[in-house]
């Protein structure tokens, strides 16, 4: 009430003023003969008088631009950016019963990101805004650039992603398909753990190098969600090169995982090691765009099965799998991109098939994606993608209906 | 039936503006490079009328940011690609982009004319842009404060002078940046305590000076620039996303061509071939 009051004494006085203000007309009655006092016109400021005002106004101004540029230094250090993953998905149902399947619009990732830079000093912190657990924390990384390197060797402490393969570091908001290939999945979970790493490049920038000493147990595992299940720590690390139209790495981790199976007496042990290889070839061959291809090929032990959103390890069990992927671009806005992945669950054991004519849980599975994406502009990007997976059905088994179909709209800034 | 076509006649007349964009170059990108670029382009267009071809600059970092944003057909740039800038390329593209060197310069430093100082080492040079040098006297010239200053940070003289002069170091905060070469001439033109940078191009009626190196000082003339002896010389280039074919070829061709290249000259740069 009491705004509303000064809301209107503020309207009706200023429009008095502004009446009381209006340039009499000519002729009217209230035209008053001018004096002599009001003609009198000012004196004119001297030459010096108005160019020592100037340069009063210039050195105003510069301190003020000095003051202004402080400022926008301290601010350009810092960089908000973030992504929005909508997404509409279809699965058939899983047999002939009619179970399973799906017909759902979900928010896959809604991140926010706050990158602080400085010349020695770098924070990174990034949360899901759209995780199913509600919001959680994805990446808190302080690093430390050493002094002279130019930021191209530091050290990073916190939680960030694991420095191994090519899929796993590249964020989601650039990759052309809806999800990373299912044995990037089994290895490298959330591709996200606790730990310290070194990284640094070299000749030119050709050669980089990651490595460091994690947890080993991401940032999902069942058993020790938010912390170690053993004192002794991973060490993973990543060589790579990258000469623009080629590049590529070699990566490994070496570590264990202490855990009891159900033969178990006491916990164990057990290796939780990889082996990685990956490449990318980038060809400017046809007309109407760019082509890249590009692969990555994972053997180890001890990997992670979904639970939900927590992960649970299949302690001391070999796997094995790759994927090639070909993007063709297709004019400035469009592309479209062909993904085949496969994983073996268990290496060097049989593919099964259950007594109810289902394939058995460690069956191969082989998965060809397809993917169309169309860029409306640099912040907003379609895709719409066919994943069909190919679970190995020996005998009687038959492979289940489990083909999906995705269309996301993806926002960035 | 009747609403298909009153689409089709929508669509057609949305398309109508693109169909006008047709035979249309977007350049964008070095202010070092503008001039050269427009007498190119202006040049290009008496010989083929049909191409219109559309110069801007605003930066090195600008134009490249066009070229990743798919607002341009070419960037021209007075540095060298970062390898942020290829990798956004090449995410968004699959490209990490082709670099063409179109022309050479030198960067230089320039002081007033009435300033008695004629050369400084990239040292010296460095301390004054840092803020570590305040005075002319410091450096052989009057008791008087040194009034510096420089680009915008978005061109890539800015960029290289930070790389190879400062070490990568940040510029001092009582420089005072300028849009544009021929604004800091100007600049350094009226004061007699200035000093600024630039394109050898823009260099018209101040004294440049010379770099002081252990050889000797080295003046920044087109035969030291040519030879490398020059120590702040680089290359022009021209970046794309992908191999240069159809309009997009066919100029860069008039620019590497002898013709093209004889106004590299004229502008007051240095050819590549």
């Amino acid at each position: 009430m009491r705004t509303h009051l000064v809301a209107v004494f503020t309207l009706t006085s200023s429009m008095a003023l502004a009446q009381a203000a209006e340039p009499q007309q000519p002729g009217s009655s209230d035209t008053t003969t001018p004096t002599a006092e009001s003609t009198a016109t000012p004196a004119e400021p001297t030459a010096d008088e108005r160019l020592t005002n100037a340069e009063g106004k210039i050195a105003s101004l510069e301190e003020q631009n000095v003051e202004t540029k402080n400022d926008l230094s301290a601010l350009k250090k810092l960089k908000i950016s973030g992504y929005v993953q909508g997404r509409y998905q279809y699965q058939e149902p899983l047999d002939d019963t009619g179970t399973g399947g799906f017909s759902k619009f979900t928010v896959r990732r809604g991140r926010l990101k706050t990158t602080y830079t400085t010349d020695w000093a770098q924070l990174m912190l990034q949360i899901d805004a759209a995780s199913e657990s509600g919001v959680t924390l994805r990446d808190a990384e302080a690093t430390l650039f050493f002094p002279g390197t130019h930021q191209l060797m530091g050290l990073t402490v916190g939680q960030m992603k694991w420095p191994f393969g090519y899929e796993g570091p590249q964020s989601s908001s650039d990759r052309e398909m809806p999800e990373r290939s299912r044995v990037i999945r089994a290895f490298l979970p959330d591709e996200r753990d606790r730990g310290a790493k070194l990284f640094g490049k070299f000749l030119k920038n050709k050669i980089n190098i990651g490595v460091g000493v994690f947890d080993g147990n991401g940032i999902f595992n069942q058993n020790s969600v938010g912390l170690d299940n053993d004192k002794e720590k991973d060490v993973i690390g990543r060589a790579g090169f990258d000469l623009k139209w080629l590049s590529g790495g070699v990566s490994g981790w070496y570590g264990h995982s202490l855990g009891r199976k159900a033969t178990d007496t006491y916990r164990v042990a057990y290796d939780r090691n990889r082996i990685g290889l990956d490449a990318q070839l980038y060809l400017d061959v046809l007309p109407f765009g760019a082509t890249a291809i590009k692969g990555e090929y994972i053997n180890g032990t001890t990997y992670s099965k979904s639970a939900g959103q927590q992960k649970v390890e299949q302690l001391g069990v070999p796997a094995s799998g790759w994927y090639g992927l070909v993007v063709q671009n297709l004019g400035l806005k469009d592309a479209v991109a062909v993904r085949y992945d496969y994983f073996d669950p268990e290496s060097g054991r049989e593919n099964l098939a259950t007594p109810e004519g289902k394939p058995g849980p460690n069956n191969s599975i082989g998965t060809l994606d397809v993917a169309l994406l169309h860029y409306f502009s640099e912040n907003l990007k379609a895709t719409l993608s066919y994943e069909l997976p190919m679970t190995a059905a020996p005998g009687t088994a038959e492979d289940p209906h489990d083909n999906l179909l995705t269309f996301q709209l993806q926002a960035r800034y | 039936m009747k609403t298909f076509f009153k689409s089709l006649v929508a669509a057609c007349l949305l398309a109508m503006p693109l169909a006008a964009q047709a035979g249309t170059l977007t350049v964008k990108g070095s202010d070092t490079m503008v001039i050269l670029v427009q007498r190119w382009a202006e040049d290009y267009m008496k010989k083929t009328p049909a191409t219109k071809v559309q110069v801007t600059g605003g930066g090195s970092g600008t134009g490249l940011a066009a070229l990743q944003n798919g607002t341009t057909d070419i960037a021209m740039s007075s540095r060298e690609m970062k390898d942020a800038e290829s990798e956004k390329l090449r995410t968004r593209y699959n490209t990490s982009g082709v670099e063409i060197a179109v022309a050479k310069d030198g960067v230089t430093f320039y002081v007033n004319e009435g300033n008695p100082v004629n050369a400084l080492t990239m040292e010296q040079l460095k301390g004054i842009y840092l803020g570590d040098i305040t005075n002319w006297k410091e450096v052989g010239g009057p008791d008087a404060p040194i009034v510096v200053y420089s680009r915008e940070n978005s061109s890539g003289t800015y960029v290289f002078v930070k790389d190879n002069v400062l070490g990568g170091e940040d510029y001092t905060s009582s420089a005072q940046t300028l849009p544009g070469t021929a604004a800091v001439v100007n600049a350094v033109a009226k004061e007699k305590n200035g000093i600024g940078y630039g394109g050898a191009a823009y260099a018209k009626g101040i004294k440049e000076l010379k770099i002081k190196t252990s050889g000797g000082e080295v003046a920044p003339t087109a035969e030291n620039i040519k030879a490398g002896k020059y120590p702040l010389s680089r290359d022009l280039f021209f970046y794309l996303r992908n191999k240069p074919s159809g309009e997009v070829k066919a100029f860069i061709d008039f620019a590497l061509s002898a013709e093209g290249q004889a106004i590299v000259t004229k502008v007051g740069y240095f050819p590549v071939k």
